[in-house]
């Protein structure tokens, strides 16, 4: 890859406005690195879909639903966080790489926030490759800094690093009972 | 995604100053159907103990040197029971704000259009609660027996009798008996008590094609709402009415508009308008969720059969409860076999986010054609 960080925004049609600031191949207007697709839900995101675009080279993801409360389809955005955090199955798999995710809930009024937010996350994620992180899924598990950035500092504080691995944990063997 | 109609874009703007005021988490926008669950409780708690002290009699004749009667046993709970009157103006004005906050509710689900197709039950449900509601808060007008009671008493009586066919069994269903009498007024209390209790009947129709309906708001807003209502107790305490006299004709004076509307149509049109305005105001209320303009046809989820291991996550992830597992065919190597209601599915994608086989799809984005796009953009930069 080049110097343009590919993030993949998986987002909710519902969810802040993005038709007027993206340009016709699903790219946004001045953040053309940022690639969108849109669905009809953010309950539709599967965490498989985060781990491919990881996968298949890009340097973060963007998962955006609705404001946490107000689900057009009544809980598919609280469905999709739990997911990430690992609260609920099917959950990312352990050795995502989870710095790379972030997950915002915003409104449809709420565009600028999400522009602002992408752009902070690209920074971020370039400083991690500049670190000399390595840009796909890493091999061995990733260090326990691990986080899920939100949009709220309150939240923040709510998933600890340690409970999410618990959470991540039970996700999976409940996976395995499954199978 | 069509444009937002204006309708919602207030709410969304409303929404958006709540959201910064106070986080996501307590905005009652969030709460519009659980508030006035919450307020049902206020109500059935106060009314309990109303209900302690109700006489419910027009005159007591073995008692007859002090007159115990529906009018003096409320006289008694406002004056002597200590807290009496705040129990009792909590209960009215609690009843007050159930209907505001109904109101609230539906013209939320209006606008942010969450009424119909799949979710047809629910809005017809609700057309009944707010009837059964409207109904059971005039009863509560009845039962103080004074002179808007009797009042109110007589005009639904002749509205009730104007009714063709059934007209006068209805009246006599609802005077309970020929002429007002005591076992009129116990008749109120047991349409009062028995239909809100039926609420809960109603109210589980209401919820049984939601998953998880959201019904208890967080205890911060609870405790604000319940503040609320005591502070309009405090600020406009109940005023003292005169007791019905069966002698008298009593005339409409001041009169709450949020329980007692339909009777200030009924004064001002008459019966039979007053019949056919509310026959049609029902009517349109329940044509409403038909899909009469502007609703996208929903293409329902589709199980992929020989890939579903039976594994019950999307069943119970579905908000709409649309999924059923049901016993695999005989030649399949597990034990269930998610299938889905059609006519229940909203479309919205929430099993396929559950399902890690990859074994549920919605026909017009399958998630194969998802992944696949996902590479595409990465590799085209």
């Amino acid at each position: 890859m080049a110097e343009e960080k590919t993030i993949i925004t998986l987002i909710c049609e519902r969810a802040a406005e993005v038709d007027s600031v993206m340009n016709e191949n699903d790219t946004l207007k001045d953040q053309p690195n940022v690639k969108v697709i849109k669905f009809p839900c953010s309950g539709m995101i599967q965490p498989l879909m985060v781990e491919a675009a990881l996968k298949a080279g890009a340097s973060g993801v963007v998962v955006c639903g609705c404001q946490i409360g107000d689900c057009y389809f009544r809980e598919g955005n609280r469905m999709i966080k739990e997911r990430l955090l690992g609260g609920r199955p099917p959950g990312l798999k352990a050795n995502t790489d989870r710095r790379r995710v972030l997950a915002l809930w915003l409104s449809r009024k709420q565009t600028d926030r999400f522009l602002s937010q992408t752009k902070e996350f690209v920074s971020f994620v370039s400083s991690l490759e500049d670190s000399g992180a390595k840009a796909a899924v890493p091999e061995k598990a990733p260090p326990k800094v691990e986080k899920v950035e939100k949009t709220k500092k309150a939240e923040k504080v709510e998933e600890k690093a340690t409970e999410k691995a618990e959470a991540t944990e039970k996700a999976e063997s409940s996976d395995k009972d499954k199978e | 995604m069509e444009k937002t109609s204006w309708l919602n874009n207030i709410f969304l703007v409303m929404e958006d100053i709540t959201n910064k005021v106070m986080k996501s988490k307590y905005n009652p926008f969030y709460y519009h159907g659980a508030l006035p669950q919450f307020i049902m409780y206020i109500l059935f708690l106060s009314g309990l103990l109303l209900f302690a002290y109700y006489v419910p009699t027009i005159d007591n004749a073995y008692n007859s040197k002090n007159l115990v009667n529906a009018y003096t046993s409320v006289d008694y709970i406002t004056e002597q029971i200590p807290f009496g009157a705040v129990i009792r103006a909590a209960h009215r004005y609690a009843g007050d704000a159930m209907v505001i906050f109904i109101v609230l509710h539906a013209i939320r689900v209006w606008a942010t259009d969450r009424f119909r197709q799949y979710r047809w039950v629910q809005w017809i449900s609700g057309v009944v609660l707010f009837l059964m509601v409207m109904f059971i808060g005039q009863t509560g007008y009845y039962l103080i027996w004074d002179e808007r009671s009797l009042l109110l008493t007589r005009m639904t009586v002749s509205a009730l009798a104007a009714i063709p066919f059934c007209g006068e069994f209805l009246s006599h269903w609802f005077l309970n008996g020929r002429t007002i009498s005591n076992l009129t007024l116990s008749n109120f209390l047991f349409i009062h008590i028995g239909l809100s209790f039926s609420l809960m009947f109603a109210l589980w129709i209401h919820y049984v094609r939601m998953t998880r309906p959201v019904i208890t708001p967080p205890p911060a807003l609870n405790y604000a709402l319940l503040g609320m209502v005591f502070i309009l107790v405090y600020l406009f305490p109940l005023t003292e009415t005169k007791m019905a006299n069966m002698a008298t004709q009593p005339t409409m004076s001041e009169v709450d508009v949020i329980f007692l509307w339909p009777y200030q149509l009924l004064a001002a049109v008459g019966e039979y308008p007053f019949w056919i305005i509310m026959l049609l105001l029902l009517i349109g209320l329940c044509v409403i969720p038909g899909n009469i303009y502007g609703a996208k046809p929903v293409e329902a989820a589709e199980v992929v059969n020989n890939k579903c291991v039976g594994c019950r996550l999307c069943s119970l992830d579905c908000p709409y409860q649309a999924i059923e597992m049901v016993p695999a065919p005989a030649d399949s190597r597990f034990k269930l076999l998610a299938t889905v209601k059609a006519q229940r599915c909203s479309g919205c994608g929430v099993c396929v986010g559950a399902c890690a086989f990859d074994a549920i799809d919605l026909p017009n984005l399958e998630d194969a054609q998802v992944t696949a796009r996902i590479k595409e953009l990465v590799e085209a930069s």
